[in-house]
């Protein structure tokens, strides 16, 4: 696929099975941010994908595998899984038969080679030791920014709105976006409880004048409380303001009135 | 009950509903897992994972992304692929949309489903089953069927295309 094409099947099965090289995939995911009739496309392949997968024979489940769900949701805890075991991949041999280095004319040439290979292993170790470094500060990183999620989208969170004075606590929103990336994060406390079927729509309102684009459903719990993290949005859509109805639970095409609660980005 | 109003009991933190969406679909879920770790402790941890966070973040599954027995399964695929392969999760369980085939809330309805699906893939010639089931289970791309099977790359995309546009045209309306 180049440009604005549209993705042929086979690259969207692919993309789907999560088979392509990292580049072929950003350029995919790239156009299907542009493109509502491959994104069309790309669930139709997904759908059919999906039904390989609910055909595989249905398996029993391990004992106790249902007693430790509701345990662990029960008590909120983050993780049982046990790290990871490495199943190695197959690898293609490149080492060549040892008839290759037979014979003492080589032996001088074997000399230069393993002192070569010596400078290489140690300039190979102290790349793979910057290497560990950056991949423990990626993971660290990747700790803190889970952790933050974490706090910001527990069921569990306690959230309270700080107002003036005695006044009840009123229904508000705080979206924070990413323009370039199409990244948002909504918060919602107070929101009231919705009539069965509906959902609340977030829209983010284009600078530009366009059409309202809608950025996610989402459910208050209990307390009101709600969140939609990183809604899929294309990138790059200026805001002037954002906004929230009450929609049928399935979303909207257009918003509908009244408009719940709407915010306008400062300096619009 | 329908899985979406069992969602939404979810969302308001109710255990119960989220036990009997356990129930509905952790089989599907783990029976998927395993078939491709061919590891019953690696398959359980993804199960609970997937499960895990559809507690945390119920929203992450809407309507409009299928079915949610559909979209559990596409999920579990991907993360045990990325497990067998080592790699980090390639996806957000969110980035996963797919277009309704089935509703899966009853579990004559699954079986249904299964009987057909085993069906169209057994009528399929043996070289689209098998280029199918490598890059579905094990999560090879075109390329490395090919070098898998000796057989030239164009083939395989051939052999998977048709096996694809078989599956659909068996399940159109």
């Amino acid at each position: 696929m180049t440009g604005n094409e549209h993705n042929t099947q086979e690259e969207l099965a692919s993309y789907a099975m999560q088979s392509l090289p990292i580049e072929e995939t950003a350029s995919i995911r790239a156009h299907l941010q542009t493109c509502a009739t491959c994104r069309a496309e790309l669930a139709q392949v997904s759908g059919d994908l999906a039904l390989l997968g609910l055909a595989v024979e249905q398996q029993p489940l391990p004992p106790g595998a249902r007693e430790r769900f509701l345990k662990r949701i029960a008590s909120g805890v983050e993780s049982t899984a046990k790290p990871a075991e490495v199943i190695p991949m197959p690898v293609k041999s490149s080492l060549r038969g040892p008839s290759f280095w037979i014979g003492w004319g080589t032996a001088a040439a074997m000399t230069i080679v393993a002192v070569s290979l010596g400078v290489q292993n140690r300039a190979l170790n102290d790349e793979l030791h910057d290497e560990s470094s950056l991949v423990t500060n990626l993971a660290a990183q990747a700790s803190r920014a889970q952790q933050v999620l974490e706090v910001l989208t527990a069921p569990g969170a306690q959230r309270v709105t700080l107002t003036e004075g005695k006044a009840p606590a009123q229904p508000t929103a705080r979206a924070t976006y990413l323009p370039e990336r199409g990244g948002l994060i909504l918060l919602a406390t107070n929101l009231k409880p919705l009539p069965a079927g509906k959902a609340y729509e977030l829209w983010v309102i284009p600078a530009s004048g366009k059409a309202p684009v809608p950025a996610g459903l989402f459910h208050p719990d209990s307390a009101g409380t709600a969140t939609l993290v990183l809604p899929p949005l294309p990138a790059g859509i200026a805001a002037k303001a954002f906004g929230v109805t009450i929609e049928k639970a399935s979303g909207a095409a257009s918003p509908t009135l009244p408009i719940v609660l709407s915010g306008a980005v400062a300096g619009s | 009950m329908d899985d979406g109003l069992v969602l939404e009991r979810v969302r308001q933190g109710d255990q119960t509903a989220m036990a009997e969406i356990f129930d509905r679909y952790g089989r599907a879920v783990y029976s998927v897992a395993l078939r491709i770790l061919k590891d019953a402790g690696h398959a359980e941890d993804v199960m609970q994972e997937i499960f895990f966070q559809v507690w945390r973040n119920s929203d992450s599954f809407v309507q409009g992304r299928g079915s949610l027995g559909a979209w559990l399964v596409v999920v579990a695929r991907n993360r045990s692929i990325d497990l067998l392969r080592r790699r980090k999760p390639t996806d957000s369980v969110d980035d996963v949309v797919l277009a309704a085939k089935c509703n899966l809330a009853s579990e004559a309805e699954h079986n249904a489903l299964i009987e057909k699906v085993q069906q169209v893939m057994k009528d399929l010639p043996a070289e689209q089953q098998k280029s199918m089931e490598l890059a579905f289970f094990e999560g090879l791309s075109h390329s490395e069927i090919a070098e898998k099977t000796g057989d030239p790359l164009g083939t395989v995309k051939t052999r998977i295309r048709l096996a694809l546009i078989t599956l659909r045209k068996a399940f159109q309306p």
